[in-house]
């Protein structure tokens, strides 16, 4: 059985401004099964979110295939396109510049429905009705407009719309880095909710490891355009495996002063390199605090430890 | 005790008709991390805002007090506030690369925090940079914000904050546009330099997970108000006020369990001018009693250096 999705060495290279491309996505190969939540992690500039655009077709892959059940995007035309991006469905990090301000989130919630002919008339007020409660918002909402709502209602109102075509896979990214914490579990609630109620497949995107451990069933750690490691959530959070993942795991500031204060720290010396010039070898091994000779020169490919895929010389 | 570095007492700040902040007050003593936690709109951020005396012109004090060590800064003219700020009073932001000048090099920018130039303090500046941890500072000195990475350019931050000792340093949510790997280096560095130089730290922060990292007390505030207040190891370990309880209960953490359903806080934070007479978190707390709703609950001690400010808290420390 094919997966819901399966990206095999996707490369993205956008255009450098002094000659070299910037190569934010180099070589990245993952799936996400029917049903799961696969959690894409890392830091700014590692390639997560052009992995995310790729997967709906927002971003042209320069080499290698994303397939959306079955369907390849890569090369794909405008009317494949079209076809694929009813079946996966993106939720960007900020609801307000997701909603047009002069549309009533009714319109927003079915526009989908009405231009792709799927419902009209009573038929649509009737499932943005649904839609609506589905996400814990009232029918009678359906009038207003999007500055009525607060910030936790308007991802509420963005996620209603990208349930409305019955997605195979949803596609977030940072959905709840723009809310404010009380705020974040209710969204965070209602996205396990909406997974357990339509077994919806989902590539979860985001810098905050406790999120993507609450939400995820698999994690995907990136390091600069390349995984460095993925794994079941119980693996990855108990025995990290990659050195760069062990390194963001003890970075997480814990709200808990005891369990915080006895963490050993793993300080990570310089900064990220510039996907325009990564360096040869592991990209990670600038920074890496065990790093071997080896690891300057040669690739280290993704393998199996355990039950981690690791891209590690020395795990 | 020793006496504190920073006092704001009884501070209220308006806009127009609308009070933002309601007669607020903590201290800082030096060597001390204070957290100002709270969620967006709480005026946690015109509070450090009021400190520095840098509001903006539509906001007013109209009442209380900011004492930096004896001396009051309400009442200072504004000449005078100058030659303190950067000197005795420090801020750094949320956006470094923002707060930077991009046309003027590093080492000048943290020079003028000395009001010299460059040339006159260069060894000094190549010291603080070495102290924030940049390294070749030689090289560094003479670059431009553009040249640096964010997680750089907030130790040049630092750095222009502290090399003339202030007392005190205002830390506006210092980590929040930066990387995991790099907030852990820079609240490493917070916490090494209050230590090492004394230095009195008020850290606004929205992320529960800083405070227990590098704070030695916190405030938490809701709309305007202190609910809660106190070492950070008592506070995490026993919250008393319903809002601090929710709001840690609400965060995903690495030791829950997945999937299972996160505490939530009904409804949403109501905004400014919109505050019913009593507890402003009435409408949303599920202890709430009737006269939560009419009574302001006042802030009190509570033992142990806890003060709350709540008629019915979650375990009532108040001496017999």
């Amino acid at each position: 059985m094919s997966h819901t999705l399966e990206i095999t060495d996707l490369k993205v290279h956008f255009p450098g401004r002094h000659g070299a491309p910037v190569r934010a996505v180099d070589g990245v190969s993952l799936h996400v099964a029917a049903g799961e939540t696969l959690g894409l992690v890392g830091e700014s500039g590692c390639g997560k979110t052009t992995v995310a655009n790729a997967t709906v077709g927002l971003q042209a892959p320069t080499a290698g295939s994303v397939r959306v059940q079955g369907t390849e995007l890569a090369g794909a035309s405008r009317s494949v396109l079209r076809d694929v991006r009813a079946r996966a469905q993106m939720v960007f990090q900020n609801p307000v510049t997701s909603l047009n301000p002069r549309m009533t989130i009714g319109a927003a919630v079915g526009e989908p429905l009405l231009v792709r002919g799927r419902a009209a008339g009573r038929a649509l007020r009737d499932q943005v009705a649904a839609l609506l409660e589905e996400v814990g918002l009232r029918a009678e909402h359906a009038g207003r407009y999007p500055h009525q709502f607060s910030g936790g209602q308007r991802q509420r109102i963005v996620i209603a719309r990208a349930l409305a075509l019955r997605p195979a896979l949803l596609v977030c990214d940072e959905p709840v880095s723009a809310l404010d914490v009380s705020v974040r579990a209710q969204i965070l609630n209602l996205l396990v909710d909406l997974q357990a109620r339509h077994a919806m497949s989902t590539l979860f995107v985001s810098h905050d490891l406790a999120v993507v451990r609450h939400v995820c069933d698999r994690v995907a750690v990136m390091y600069l355009g390349r995984i460095a490691e993925i794994a079941p959530r119980d693996a990855i959070f108990a025995a990290p495996r990659h050195p760069y993942t062990r390194a963001l795991l003890a970075a997480v500031p814990e709200p808990d002063p005891a369990v915080q204060r006895a963490k050993p720290r793993l300080p990570l010396a310089g900064e990220i390199p510039s996907p325009a010039n990564p360096p040869a070898g592991c990209r990670f091994h600038t920074r890496c605090p065990i790093v071997v000779d080896q690891c300057r020169h040669e690739v280290p490919p993704l393998r199996r430890v355990g039950d981690s895929d690791v891209a590690c010389h020395l795990a | 005790m020793t006496p504190a570095a920073l006092t704001v007492a009884a501070l209220s700040l308006d806009l127009g008709p609308t009070r933002l902040v309601d007669g607020i007050g903590f201290s800082v003593a030096p060597g001390e991390v204070m957290a100002l936690v709270g969620e967006s709109g709480c005026g946690k951020s015109v509070t450090a805002q009021a400190i520095m005396r840098l509001l903006p012109d539509a906001i007013r004090q109209t009442g209380g007090q900011v004492r930096l060590g004896e001396e009051d800064l309400t009442a200072l003219p504004e000449r005078a506030m100058q030659a303190i700020r950067g000197r005795r009073l420090s801020m750094i932001f949320q956006e470094p690369q923002a707060a930077l000048d991009p046309l003027d090099t590093i080492g000048a920018q943290i020079a003028e925090a000395l009001r010299q130039p460059l040339s006159r303090v260069r060894a000094e500046v190549r010291r603080m940079l070495e102290d924030v941890g940049i390294s070749d500072p030689e090289r560094r000195i003479d670059q431009h914000p553009f040249e640096l990475s964010g997680g750089m350019c907030q130790r040049v931050m630092i750095a222009t904050a502290l090399i003339a000792r202030p007392a005190v340093l205002i830390a506006d949510e210092p980590t929040t546009a930066l990387d995991v790997t790099i907030q852990a280096q820079i609240l490493d560095l917070l916490r090494r330099l209050a230590i090492e130089r004394r230095t009195a730290v008020v850290l606004i922060t929205h992320d529960m997970g800083v405070v227990a990292d590098i704070a030695d007390r916190v405030c938490v505030m809701y709309a305007g108000r202190i609910a809660e207040a106190g070492p950070v190891a008592e506070i995490f370990a026993a919250p008393m006020h319903p809002y601090t309880a929710l709001l840690l209960a609400s965060i995903p953490r690495l030791s829950d369990v997945p999937k299972s359903p996160l505490a939530v806080i009904a409804g949403q934070v109501p905004a400014p001018g919109e505050y019913g007479p009593g507890c402003r978190f009435a409408n949303r707390c599920p202890r709430a009693e009737p006269r939560c709703a009419t009574t302001t609950p006042p802030l009190l001690a509570a033992g142990q250096g806890r003060e709350i400010a709540c008629f019915a808290p979650l375990a009532d420390r108040r001496a017999p």
